[in-house]
């Protein structure tokens, strides 16, 4: 058969290096063939996560952090230092996580949708027209985020004036000076150029983009038990694949900002200078809750014993 | 597929359907011939939506309001009398005037559809008075409005920049040249057409009369002011300098010059939306058109149908070229960016080109398709906001396509067009 | 101007017909005015104060609106865009009869688009998706999508039915065919 997976990046980028991967082993393994729709051929994230709701699409990338307007529970990932700073212990986390791997499918499956995985796509900073070392350097910079309330709330709370911005504009503004900062992964500050158009990269270890991929429920319930597997491998290939690829790729990303803009400064902030912007996320924990109520709660309690058990397991 | 499919919607076009009908039954042939029935179609009218969704669109009724509050007021005559007191008396002088306004606007705006609008209305009529003929009038502002995509900002280089993994600065920098290579061919076109079809000029005015003209153009010149004080001063985006330059019109001539009441606002408002949502049905259109065309992966049947892989790098730009003008016939720019390029990168990184120079070249295309019958968007915005039948729109396009053709051509055999200033500036 | 709103059905249906043309006229003139007013608004607490949270996705609320209850209002005034080269050199009787199939194909068209419009409004209602920060459900803003699809397509069937009845040829409801001089009306 002819699969169809839409993903919300361009087909360089993680989502899509985890798509070609899929579509390498399905393909290897089986007489089916998997059709890849990058970023804005079928819609915006939205539009494809409706597409395989009515299983017009089989499989889809979307990121929680969309997810959010259909599964609140799934902004749970906008709170900033739940998730773990080093890189060995993020892949354990999403290896063990029961928040991840038990309680997310359930949710997604009420929706339509079986979730297969997540993962991580790299470690969120922030560029800047100015040096960024304790939240009293953000006062009173206007900085773009996505127009989702967790996230404003977490800037509020960083010192910061949250600014949303339709993306298409953020380059144009950095440059004009409209705004003085934005927050994006790693390696899509350097594929969408934003250094051009800032002087500071900051990394303060408060997120992981992450993102989820999916299929549509009734198609994967209706397969076969050998074809269910066959997806279920492909995945777990394309899984190790992309935290192989993951493991350097932040420092790869930095690097190729610096060697582009040699004028670039690029802080990553000690573990005392975190301190302050940890100190923030406790009031941004309490307005998830205060969105999501108590099955809310409950995602929250087992991502912070999540983290603290992927601690214990590398430490 | 792809022939029934265009067979189909090029029959219902000259039948003289509405617009929307052909690109709408594009999209329903697409789906019955993809699913076989039509219990897709949710996602039709998904993609319409989604369509005219975009944040940039918004800059389209925005300017289409101040255009017409102006039009409608004092502020475009008072401009335009004092340009005219200084070109006036020069064969084809207004007429390069109109081109020279388009490129300018251009670096106020991503957007052709908002050109043709913002240029054209105003200047128009005045055209006409001073002797122009409607065919020509229409062709020059359709096609000068394309160099509002070369000229930054510009939305469509953001969209490949980010797409192709690009330098967006380097993009902006290197439509220029091209951008300004296209306004003097043009110009040149205009001054030989004046003389040929003997235009009348009027009498040299003298310096008295231009001091009286820019005196009464003062109020009006806020809004180049605004627009370009507002954007480069960081204050407010190109699409919000749209709602900038609306609320200035509005201030113009409701409380200063009182030319409009609160009646003729309203008014005035209303034709904005009417003419806002013929084009935008065809904008969600095109949108669900080519998520059919997306879907049933189209492109990449047809490339791989010419070899595209087995080509040089001269005949790689010139399939490219190609594409991209015949897509953004059809579909929007943006769309056809989004879908293409992707498709593109592979050939243009194993042959070895310059993804800037590639991108001018898109850039360029794309703005030259929108402004080609039969689907440009750049023409149902001039049919809509000029209410001229569809032929008098085009009539007099083919010599402006011809220049940009062979700017086209020439872009792809000397990429120092595009590229010099970049070099200068980033080298 | 636009010379409304004179509705060419008798009596009752007269009524209703004249006062869906002027909620349609209504929702164009204040969408527009509503949408600058936002823009510009945002604009304004942006630089002194901080942005609205909400603008842009009113903004897309505002351009639904917009665009669906403008289609309608355009059928009802003939303003569809169309390429007439064809049809306008056609002899009088094969042109009205042309324009009696165009004008049913393209009811067909709307009507059928606003079944699955419905169908569409209602999945959507059915998922509970909300704008991320108005917090509102999607549904909420594709209402007018169907009813401007209905209208559009009822607009048509008008059209055919009235050149079925009348001996001249009508573009529309409103409007007698040949473009009028009042072209420098925008
Ligand atoms: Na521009
Ligand atoms: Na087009």
């Amino acid at each position: 058969d002819t699969w169809r997976y839409a993903f919300e990046e361009a087909e360089t980028e993680v989502q899509g290096v985890f798509a070609q991967k899929f579509k390498e082993e399905i393909e290897a393994n089986s007489d089916h063939e998997v059709q890849l729709f990058p970023f804005g051929t079928l819609g915006e994230s939205a539009d494809i996560m409706e597409q395989a709701q009515a299983g017009i699409l089989q499989f889809v990338d979307q990121s929680p952090g969309f997810t959010g307007a259909l599964i609140p529970e799934a902004q749970v990932f906008f709170v900033p230092y739940l998730l773990p700073q080093d890189e060995a212990t993020l892949q354990e986390f999403f290896r063990n996580s029961k928040a991840i791997n038990e309680m997310f499918p359930e949710l997604y499956a009420e929706q339509g949708l079986e979730l297969l995985t997540m993962f991580p796509e790299g470690e969120v900073c922030m560029t800047t027209q100015e040096e960024v070392r304790s939240p009293e350097d953000l006062d009173g910079v206007k900085f773009r985020v996505m127009t989702n309330p967790l996230l404003v709330e977490s800037y509020n709370q960083f010192g910061a004036t949250p600014t949303p911005l339709p993306w298409g504009e953020v380059y144009g503004a950095l440059q004009t000076g409209i705004i003085q900062g934005q927050e994006n992964p790693g390696f899509f500050l350097d594929s969408t150029k934003m250094y051009e158009v800032t002087e500071y990269v900051t990394c303060i270890g408060h997120n992981n983009f992450t993102t989820a991929m999916m299929a549509n429920k009734d198609f994967y319930d209706g397969l076969s038990e050998e074809d269910q597997k066959l997806v279920e491998n492909a995945t777990d290939v394309a899984f190790d694949h992309i935290l192989d690829y993951q493991a350097g790729l932040q420092d790869k990303s930095l690097e190729n900002i610096k060697s582009a803009k040699p004028g670039m400064t690029i802080n990553i902030l000690s573990e005392e200078e975190r301190q302050p912007f940890m100190d923030t996320a406790p009031a941004v924990e309490d307005a998830f809750i205060e969105m999501t109520g108590e099955s809310g709660k409950e995602i929250l309690e087992q991502m912070k014993a999540d983290l603290e058990a992927a601690n214990a397991a590398t430490n | 597929m792809a022939w029934t499919v265009f067979s189909v919607m090029i029959v219902l076009l000259l039948l003289g359907f509405p617009m929307m009908i052909p690109l709408l039954a594009g999209t329903l042939t697409g789906f019955m011939m993809i699913f076989g029935n039509f219990g897709q179609l949710e996602t039709a009218v998904q993609q319409i939506i989604a369509g005219i969704r975009p944040a940039s669109l918004i800059a389209v009724p925005m300017f289409i309001f101040a255009a017409d509050i102006m039009t409608r007021g004092q502020s475009a005559g008072r401009l335009i009398d004092m340009v005219m007191s200084f070109v006036g008396h020069l064969k084809g002088g207004l007429a390069v005037s109109t081109a020279a306004a388009c490129t300018m606007f251009g670096a106020v705006s991503g957007s052709t559809q908002a050109t043709v609008v913002a240029v054209g209305s105003p200047l128009r009529p005045r055209m006409l008075e001073a002797g122009y003929k409607d065919s020509f009038v229409l062709a020059l502002i359709v096609n000068s409005s394309d160099i509002a995509f070369l000229i930054p900002p510009s939305i469509g280089m953001i969209i490949y920049g980010v797409v192709s993994n690009t330098s967006i600065a380097e993009l902006f920098i290197a439509g220029i040249g091209p951008g300004l290579l296209i306004l003097l061919c043009f110009s040149i076109f205009s001054v030989i057409y004046a003389v040929r079809n003997d235009v009348p000029t009027e009498p040299k005015a003298a310096w008295a009369a231009r001091f009286k003209a820019v005196q009464k153009a003062l109020w009006p010149m806020g809004f180049p002011a605004i627009i370009i004080g507002g954007i480069y001063g960081g204050i407010f985006s190109p699409t919000e300098a749209a709602a900038a330059c609306v609320l200035y019109a509005l201030i113009l001539e409701v409380l200063v010059f009182r030319e409009l009441d609160l009646k003729g606002v309203y008014e005035t408002a209303k034709s904005t939306g009417l003419i806002t949502a013929v084009v935008f049905i065809l904008v969600g259109a095109g949108a669900a058109f080519s998520w059919v065309i997306s879907f049933a992966q189209i492109p990449q049947t047809v490339l791989g149908a010419v070899g595209i892989d087995d080509m040089g790098a001269i005949g790689v730009l010139f399939v490219i070229s190609i594409a991209f003008f015949v897509g953004c016939m059809f579909v929007d720019p943006i769309v056809v960016i989004l879908v293409l390029v992707p498709i593109f990168a592979p050939v243009v990184d194993a042959v070895g080109l310059d993804p800037v120079h590639v991108g001018i070249i898109i850039t360029l295309q794309v703005a030259i398709g929108s402004a080609t019958p039969p689907f440009g968007c750049d023409i149902f915005t001039a049919i809509a906001v000029f209410k001229r039948p569809y032929m008098e729109v085009i009539r007099g396009t083919p010599p402006f396509i011809v220049i940009l053709l062979t700017v086209s051509v020439a872009l792809i055999f000397f990429p120092q067009i595009a590229l010099f200033l970049r070099d200068i500036a980033f080298n | 101007m636009l010379t409304d709103d004179t509705s060419s059905l008798p009596g009752f249906l007269g009524t209703v017909d004249l006062a869906i043309a002027k909620l349609e006229a209504i929702m164009l003139a204040l969408g527009v005015l509503l949408m600058a007013l936002n823009t510009v608004a945002n604009v304004l607490g942006r630089v002194f104060w901080e942005s609205i949270y909400f603008s842009e996705e009113l903004n897309r609320i505002l351009i639904i609106l917009i665009t669906f209850a403008g289609i309608s209002y355009a059928a009802r005034h003939g303003r569809h865009i169309r390429m007439s080269a064809i049809y306008d050199t056609l002899p009088p009787w094969p042109r009205k009869l042309l324009t009696i199939f165009i004008s049913l194909v393209t009811a067909i068209f709307m009507l059928g688009l606003a079944w699955y419009a419905l169908q569409f409004l209602l999945t959507t209602m059915g998922r509970g998706r909300v704008l991320p920060a108005l917090q509102i459900p999607v549904w909420i803003t594709l209402c007018w999508v169907p009813l401007g699809f209905f209208l559009t397509g009822l607009q048509y069937v008008l059209t055919a039915i009235k050149n079925m009845i009348e001996p001249d040829i009508y573009l529309s409801t409103n409007v007698l065919e040949g473009y009028d001089n009042d072209e420098r009306e925008v």
